[in-house]
């Protein structure tokens, strides 16, 4: 990894709660993915500004990955050449369509859960136990009225976006239960990539901070091989000696460390590891994740037609009445 | 607003009230027509009474207007020459539909405390004033009369009032209010005497010279429930756009109330709910560890007293102003909690020629915040304070904020911003892009200014002169345990110095400065050079 000495990377993200070192459903996969690259960090927590879309970010002297830009924090470091764990499947195919899986059907339906849904306790104690009441109480608020604009929803198609977004939370569960079990990491049997850190973190959140009565909480717990996957990562990464994770530990950083980062960041391109051969292991693993991914993706396919002419029949029952 | 109707002359023929005349104020004594003395009428009648009745005369109306005036007369001799003895039965009121009676009674109240006719007449007048200054009445007249044939000495006092025709009003001015922190422009529109309690009800636009722009309305009650003092009450929603300086951008909006307000003494309230962004998403560590919401419940205390002989070009005297502002009196710990404080002190020598003077002045102000942990913690970056901008240190009685020369913010603690990558990837050829400035926790300034005028008579008549002037500055961080590097020696060592020269040109309520500036001593990041300027003050 690229990085500069001394610990002098900083996550600044939610604060703890659950049991997690960050609460956030966003925060955590970012945190996680840094666990999983041996970056030493500290951990920084915001609690005054709930509502900001730049938070998670990573910061190195003047260097910093926020995450409203270039696709997220994670892609940002990456482009960066900050650290890449997923420098040798970006461009699978198989890669690309579980990542779009992850970081929309997975993810949306967690953001719905937690502002739409039974999750509502669980994101006032994430965002806004730290504000004055009346602050928290107004913000919150206003974030649920934003989720709603962002998923259009209506009252006349609340009940219809849940059923979808909970359906589309069981799918990918599913399709990621199917990959975890026979192998401890999802994508990669060495190493793990940022496809892990997601849906680790994802999992943990959903299993942590979601209450009992979640949909997608019981949807997850029916597969076990994707609970005892993300609680094996999580014991890895807390119990891991590298990194000094401690909440509030706001050092600036060193000018000798900040003009290391200057130049490690200078004509940066990544360095590609030189190709070796391919075992057969490999090889068989390649194919049977190719040929069982290509009958997911027909799954998604026939469940998408289907939702579509559901949607034109709805349609068609408007224009009659 | 109609000019006051003070005080109009009987004809000679009417009788028997009296009303003093500012327009025949020969004598100079106030310009009052006698009063036709019914006590004294009174008393000369009981004379009478014991005598034989004489033949009664005929009186021809010349000779009426004769004695009246010979009446009249005797009474501005008395006046001038001696204390008329008289006294305040009771203050009558007339003319109010809409304004409550206890409104324009305490303001009379001072009447029935008087014992002579020529305090009756001082008072009347500073009643009539302060009638006006509520601003809910077109016209005020004050009228004396006799008072009941059975106590004499004693007349009562009528207070007639016009109220305003028009509730609606609006106004272009520059104000300095206790809840801001600059002076500002405003416009604003009135809605008067709505409750009858001479409330007046605002709503104003205002723009500062320090990027500020605020949205307020308020209702101002002269007298509260009952006590000698106004209440004052804002809504209001402010903005000011530091991104150019420090990189964030500061929104509040909330509640403020001036609880006392008297000529040396405001005490103000404020309650808000702020906010500060970074758009450009440019800001250095330091200002991005403060981005965020934040509730602030303060109380200002503000003591000033000002003895020069003008704001505008002070030539003698002396003025001092200390505020104290504590922050986070709410149940809530949560809130944003700090203690500030500003003393500013002026004095001005005169020099006797040429209209010259020395004015000194010396500024000082420290910012901490309290509460558990209180040493590890930063103060709130708007809180702190930052020296520079285009205002002059001799007007202006709000702490220490002004270097002559230096730019907006343009001295003190900086920290570098983000670095952003070129396009090409490569960062060392990406723009610098430059520094924040982050403020101090103890700030100090000084100036020395001398000001004279010019031999031509042109400008003397329009009050313009020249001044030269030196001044020094110099701004620290204390919290986050910096208190235990400071070093006063350190600090004096470190201080900014600049002299200059320069036109004043005084126009209300503004004074306008030309200058020359040259820095004597400045430090790397420091936003001053060589140069002419323009300030602004009032």
């Amino acid at each position: 990894m690229e990085e500069s000495r001394d610990g002098d990377w900083t996550l600044v993200a939610r604060k703890p709660y659950f049991g997690l070192p960050t609460a956030c459903p966003v925060c955590l996969p970012v945190y996680i993915y840094l666990k999983f690259a041996r970056c030493p960090f500290n951990l920084e927590i915001n609690s005054a500004y709930p509502d900001s879309d730049q938070i998670p970010y990573v910061e190195g002297g003047t260097y910093v990955a926020y995450n409203n830009e270039k696709g997220g924090v994670i892609q940002q470091l990456k482009q960066d050449g900050v650290v890449d764990l997923d420098s040798e499947f970006s461009s699978l195919p198989e890669w690309v369509s579980m990542k779009a899986m992850m970081s929309s059907w997975l993810a949306d339906a967690i953001t719905y859960e937690l502002w739409l849904g039974s999750g509502e306790n669980s994101a006032k104690q994430i965002y806004y136990s730290d504000l004055p009441w009346v602050i928290g109480k107004v913000l919150f608020v206003k974030q649920v009225y934003d989720v709603k604009q962002r998923f259009n929803i209506s009252k006349q198609n609340a009940e219809k976006k849940e059923e979808e977004s909970e359906r589309m939370a069981v799918i990918v569960s599913t399709i990621a239960s199917a990959n975890t079990m026979s192998k401890n990491k999802l994508f990669h049997p060495c190493r793990p990539t940022s496809l892990d850190a997601d849906l680790v973190g994802h999992v943990l959140f959903t299993l942590k901070a979601l209450p009992e009565d979640s949909v997608i909480r019981a949807a997850l717990l029916e597969h076990g091989n994707l609970v005892r996957y993300a609680e094996r990562h999580k014991n890895d990464f807390l119990t891991s000696g590298q990194s000094s994770a401690s909440a509030s530990n706001f050092q600036p950083p060193p000018s000798a460390a900040q003009a290391r980062l200057m130049e490690s960041l200078s004509g940066s391109k990544p360095k590609r590891k030189p190709k070796r051969e391919k075992t057969e292991e490999e090889k068989s693993f390649q194919r049977k994740a190719k040929y069982f991914i290509g009958a997911q993706l027909v799954a998604v396919l026939l469940f998408l037609s289907l939702l579509g002419s559901s949607s034109k029949a709805d349609l068609d029952e408007d224009d009659e009445d | 607003m109609a000019k006051p109707d003070e005080f109009k002359p009987d004809p000679p023929s009417e009788n028997p009230k009296t009303e003093a005349d500012d327009t025949d104020d020969e004598n100079g004594d106030g310009g009052y027509e006698e009063e036709v003395e019914d006590t004294e009428e009174d008393e000369l009648d009981e004379e009478e009474e014991d005598e034989p009745e004489p033949e009664p005369r005929v009186r021809t109306p010349q000779s009426a207007v004769r004695m009246q005036r010979a009446k009249l007369e005797g009474l501005f001799q008395r006046l001038q020459t001696q204390s008329v003895p008289l006294r305040v039965h009771d203050v009558l009121i007339k003319g109010n539909t809409k304004t409550k009676d206890y409104l324009i009674e305490s303001e009379a109240a001072l009447l029935k405390n008087c014992t002579t006719m020529q305090e009756i007449l001082e008072v009347s007048r500073a009643v009539n004033f302060r009638l006006q200054a509520l601003e809910v009445f077109d016209s005020v007249k004050i009228t004396l009369d006799s008072g009941p044939p059975e106590l004499p000495g004693t007349s009562n006092v009528i207070v007639e009032v016009q109220e305003a025709k028009s509730p609606l009003s609006g106004e272009i001015g520059a104000y300095t209010k206790a809840e801001a922190r600059s002076s500002t422009v405003e416009g604003t529109l009135k809605f008067k005497n709505i409750f009858g309690h001479g409330d007046l009800w605002d709503g104003s636009f205002a723009y500062g010279w320090d990027h500020i722009s605020e949205l307020s309305a308020g209702v101002h009650f002269p007298r509260f429930r009952g006590s000698s003092f106004p209440l004052d009450v804002r809504a209001f929603l402010l903005s000011q756009d530091w991104l150019q300086f420090s990189s964030f951008k500061e929104r509040s909006m909330g509640l403020s109330v001036a609880l006392l307000s008297s000529r040396n003494h405001d005490l103000v309230y404020n309650l808000g709910w702020r906010t500060l962004t970074d758009p450009s998403q440019l800001a250095s560590r330091s200002v991005r560890r403060q981005l965020g919401h934040s509730l602030l419940s303060s109380l200002k205390y503000t003591f000033k007293v000002d003895r020069r002989n003008s704001t505008l070009r002070p030539v003698r005297g002396y003025a001092f102003a200390a505020t104290s502002q504590i922050a986070g009196l709410a149940p809530d710990s949560r809130c944003s909690r700090f203690l500030r404080q500003e003393v500013d002190l002026r004095y001005a020598i005169p020099l006797g020629i040429l209209n010259s003077a020395l004015n000194f002045g010396i500024s000082g102000g420290i910012v901490f915040p309290w509460g558990a942990g209180f040493k590890n913690m930063p103060s709130p970056l708007p809180d702190r304070f930052f020296l520079g901008g285009n205002s002059s240190p001799i007007s202006s009685l709000g702490g220490p904020t002004t270097v002559w020369g230096y730019r907006t913010r343009g001295l003190g603690p900086t920290e570098s911003r983000r670095q952003l990558k070129s396009n090409d990837g490569d960062t060392e050829d990406a723009a610098d892009p430059g520094v924040d400035f982050l403020g101090g926790d103890l700030a100090v300034t000084a100036f020395a200014d001398l000001s004279l005028d010019f031999p031509l008579k042109w400008f003397r008549d329009r009050g313009i002169h020249g001044h030269i002037f030196a001044s020094a500055g110099n701004l620290e961080r204390l919290t986050q345990n910096a208190y235990k590097d400071f070093s006063l020696q350190k600090f004096v060592s470190s201080f900014r110095t600049s002299v200059g020269a320069g036109i004043v040109v005084p126009i209300q309520p503004f004074r306008l400065e030309v200058n020359y500036y040259y820095m004597m001593k400045k430090f790397e990041h420091d936003r001053g050079k060589p140069r002419f300027g323009v300030t602004f003050s009032m």
